[in-house]
């Protein structure tokens, strides 16, 4: 897919490439092309937030958490030559199936954040998990698409977290000058 | 996976002032408005693929080659006509509330909701968002993404900026547009954008305690009393700002 894009890409190079036959990709892949399609973008998804995921696991504090992670995904991002290949030539394929994959994101990364949030404790009529839904969804918003924020500098994703993140989740008495 | 660069998606438009100036501002003529409202009424019953030309014609009750002479590119031009127009009611719509709204939440709150109902009773959008996804979602993620915002910010800033410092209200407007794409194209439970209540509990909870004195150095959102007049382009689309208003108590 690197190479040729997601829509040139037959069962027969991708059998080729794995040194496979044919009838070994179909019994894998009984849907053929579009399932294997389908599996690549759902496998590298997964990846791209078990990455993801590594890198922000020491954090000790939801603040770095947030920071190391918004650092990480946009920079990983932005060097998935895949991805961004495809962005570039095949967008009418690539975001349905994106957009599938981002409803089931919002709850991965709401999942991940939620321990954060019961230790570090939200404001009275907050419940965790709006908290949560809230930081997943604009978490994912800033990644794909950072518009007025330069996200490979450090200071602006600290400015942003601070600013746009946690005051509402950690109520603003909690944000301290580090 | 290859091991050339890639042109990065980022380098391709990301100056908010370029993004803007690259929104097609199309002649407005009464022609190609009727045309570009045909072509909505198709779309609403066939999509944006199965509608031709012809269907546009008899939608408008003009002929073919009036089509032609008003898009010599065909379809393509016929389509953009279509956003623009659309866009621009959109946009004339939120100005419309926005501008009466008396404070930060106000203004807020009614764009995200006004915005939200306008965007999902839309039926053409709703047909082509189910029936054609891969026509529109391209333009809602990445650099694609980074314009809508770019655009939103830009046109929904001044009716923050009677509240915010000209830098917080694009901050802010931003903010808001990413709320909306983001529980329109991936809905929460029980977060539904069209309800006043459940948006004002939304701005108030994540929105508005961003003023913080902890945070001042690094632009916290400050309410301030509306300025008392303004001269901002977009702004002067909505017919009855606040500010220009009679106040409560001081009726003729």
């Amino acid at each position: 897919m690197a190479r040729w894009g997601l829509s040139k890409t037959t069962v027969e190079d991708a059998a080729r490439e794995a040194g496979l036959s044919r009838a070994t990709v179909y019994r894998y892949f009984p849907g053929g092309r579009d399932e294997l399609v389908d599996a690549v973008v759902s496998w590298q998804y997964l990846q791209f937030f078990g990455r993801l995921y590594e890198e922000v696991h020491g954090a000790t504090s939801l603040e770095e958490v947030l920071e190391r992670g918004l650092l990480f995904a946009r920079r990983q991002l932005l060097e998935h030559e895949v991805l961004q290949k495809m962005v570039q030539t095949e967008p009418e394929v690539l975001m349905p199936k994106l957009t599938v994959e981002s409803n089931r994101t919002i709850g991965l990364i709401s999942g991940f954040l939620v321990p954060y949030l019961h230790e570090h404790g939200v404001p009275d009529g907050l419940e965790v998990h709006e908290a949560a839904d809230f930081l997943a969804r604009m978490i994912l918003s800033y990644i794909a698409s950072p518009g007025r924020w330069d996200l490979s500098d450090p200071e602006e994703v600290r400015r942003l977290v601070r600013v746009e993140l946690l005051p509402g989740v950690v109520g603003k008495a909690q944000i301290v000058d580090r | 996976m290859g091991s050339a660069r890639l042109k990065l998606v980022r380098d391709e438009t990301h100056d908010p002032a370029a993004a803007f100036a690259s929104v097609p501002h199309g002649d407005p003529s009464p022609q190609r408005v009727r045309l570009a409202d045909a072509a909505v009424q198709c779309i609403t019953r066939q999509g944006i693929a199965k509608t031709t030309l012809d269907d546009v014609a008899r939608a408008a009750r003009c002929s073919r080659a009036t089509v032609y002479r008003v898009f010599p590119g065909g379809k393509d031009g016929l389509i953009s006509a279509v956003v623009d127009t659309e866009v621009a009611r959109f946009f004339s719509a939120l100005a419309l509330r926005m501008g009466a709204a008396s404070d930060l939440e106000d203004v807020l709150v009614t764009g995200i909701t006004e915005a939200a109902r306008r965007i999902t009773e839309h039926r053409a959008l709703s047909f082509v968002l189910d029936n054609e996804p891969e026509v529109i979602l391209p333009h809602l993620t990445f650099s694609h993404m980074d314009t809508i915002l770019a655009v939103s910010s830009t046109f929904t800033a001044p009716f923050l900026g009677r509240f915010l410092d000209h830098d917080e209200a694009q901050r802010v407007a931003e903010w808001a547009a990413r709320i909306v794409v983001s529980h329109l194209s991936c809905p929460a439970d029980g977060v539904d954008l069209t309800d006043d209540a459940r948006v004002r509990r939304l701005v108030r909870t994540f929105m508005l305690p961003g003023d913080s004195p902890d945070t001042r150095d690094t632009g916290p959102i400050r309410g301030r009393a509306p300025v008392t007049t303004h001269s901002g382009g977009v702004e002067r689309m909505a017919p009855s700002p606040p500010s220009t208003r009679t106040r409560k108590g001081e009726a003729s």
